[in-house]
């Protein structure tokens, strides 16, 4: 079953069309890559699916909810993680994660061990009663992670997450998007392909807010030393736009 | 409810974190303390009448400074698209910020309290306009703020939020002068927009429906439009 569903999705601000007729489906513990050069639509997508924007036309169904004619409900099952990973910074980790939590409806007991699974799956017990705004940014990148998945959503929503990590940072990124695919879809977005390569199932390339190919990824090519056959096919695709 | 609960204790928090709320409250009862001491050794009378005056303009300057950040600096950081992909509405964001902001207006108005209690301690003060007064600073308070929400909820930039709220607090205020100038009904219909004349009634001992009905309705028409600034489009 598909947890989450776009059909024909167009969204326009002003006289620009920002995404332009996109349809895909995700399926239960895959990792969804969402290829494109800046300004293609990859957020705006993404902002879509979380029902921060609605759309100018076409539908969005998580878990067969439909995000705008049943948005509260839709959102419950959607963990996200804008880019560059917004958070109070005044907060302490575990007092952030409480937050989010009572947001999301998880009280008492229950809440507690939410937060102690998701500070587990993240490895965030180290600073757990740390302020916010003295956390590394790989480390701010992992109390975000916990906060989108305290609720075991269905589907993980992450916009560029490897955006300003260091090559150590990435490398535990991949590993930790792998294992929390093990519960739940992911939709991620990037411009560095060998992230989505070594860490998606399946990637969709977009331009000017097309849809233009969904490629399934083998791990053989994933790591070859030569372009890859997704990589040879972004540069063609996206050649016009890039010259 | 409960997540506006939520909301509003994460909200007073982060106003009492900042250094903002504690200058504010500080500057608004040392000006206000330094009135009443030198109207008191002046007129010798046990009234407050002059200090309400002050400390409705003193609202008009600092209401900005507590409001200004509320949404423009979640707009700014991203933190409010947190906020709007967990599964909570608008309206519950926008009543737990107005309900943060009220408790910084509480914690202003309720320290002037002093003011009262050393009028009944060496003289016989009439506690009607008392009554009304704080009543009225607290109306006009809560307008003030549902203003400064919906102005913050239109821009990424706080400062741009405290001038344009500065700006617009000025103007309701003072309108009643540019209504002088005016024909009828223009003139009628500006007056009924100014702020001071909703005010005075309430400083000076009288409490009129309308007056009540005045302040409310510019409460929940800020709100309301600060609901829709948010609203997903």
């Amino acid at each position: 079953m598909a947890v989450l569903s776009l059909n024909g999705l167009s969204k326009r601000f002003g006289a620009r069309l920002a995404v332009d007729a996109v349809s895909f489906e995700v399926q239960e513990r895959e990792v969804f890559g969402l290829l494109g050069p800046n300004g293609s639509g990859k957020s705006t997508i993404l902002r879509l699916v979380t029902g921060y924007l609605y759309p100018t036309s076409g539908t969005v169904r998580v878990a067969g909810v439909d995000v705008v004619h049943d948005g509260r409900a839709a959102r419950e099952r959607i963990g996200y993680v804008p880019e560059d990973s917004p958070l109070y910074g005044h907060m302490r980790v575990a007092e952030f994660l409480a937050f989010m939590g009572r947001l999301r409806g998880i009280k008492g007991q229950a809440l507690s061990r939410a937060i102690d699974a998701a500070v587990e799956r993240l490895a965030i017990g180290s600073v757990r009663g740390v302020i916010i705004e003295r956390l590394s940014r790989g480390y701010r990148q992992r109390v975000s992670l916990a906060q989108a998945v305290l609720h075991e959503p269905e589907l993980l929503v992450l916009d560029e997450p490897s955006n300003g990590l260091d090559p150590r940072q990435i490398i535990e990124l991949r590993g930790l998007l792998r294992h929390l695919a093990q519960d739940c879809a992911v939709l991620v977005t990037s411009h560095i392909l060998t992230e989505i390569e070594r860490t998606a199932d399946r990637a969709a390339i977009l331009l000017d807010g097309r849809l233009l190919t969904v490629e399934k990824i083998t791990r053989e090519t994933a790591t070859a030393p030569v372009p890859s056959r997704l990589e040879t096919l972004f540069l063609e695709l996206t050649q016009a736009k890039a010259i | 409810m409960s997540q506006v609960a939520t909301l509003a204790a994460k909200e007073v928090r982060t106003l009492f974190t900042s250094p903002i709320a504690y200058a504010v409250i500080a500057v608004f009862v040392v000006l206000s303390g330094y009135t009443f001491t030198v109207s008191l050794i002046v007129s010798k009378q046990a009234t407050l009448v002059h200090i309400f005056f002050q400390a409705a303009v003193q609202l008009i300057l600092l209401v900005p400074l507590i409001t200004m950040r509320q949404f423009a600096e979640e707009r700014r950081s991203g933190t409010l698209e947190v906020l709007l992909t967990a599964p909570v509405r608008e309206i519950d964001i926008v009543v737990a910020k107005f309900i943060a902001c009220m408790v910084v207006l509480a914690v202003m108005t309720s320290l002037t309290l002093i003011y009262a209690a050393v009028l009944s301690a060496y003289g016989d003060p009439d506690w009607g306009p008392i009554y009304s007064g704080y009543v009225g600073l607290v109306m006009l308070g809560a307008a003030l703020l549902s203003i400064g929400l919906m102005i913050s909820a239109l821009t990424t930039n706080q400062i741009v939020a405290a001038v344009v709220s500065l700006g617009l607090f000025g103007v309701l205020w003072a309108i009643d002068t540019l209504a002088s100038l005016l024909p009828q009904p223009f003139e009628n219909w500006l007056l009924g927009l100014s702020l001071l004349a909703h005010f005075t009634p309430f400083a000076v001992g009288a409490m009129y429906l309308s007056d009540f009905g005045f302040f409310l309705t510019v409460v929940l028409l800020g709100l309301f439009l600060t609901v829709r600034a948010l609203a997903r489009s």
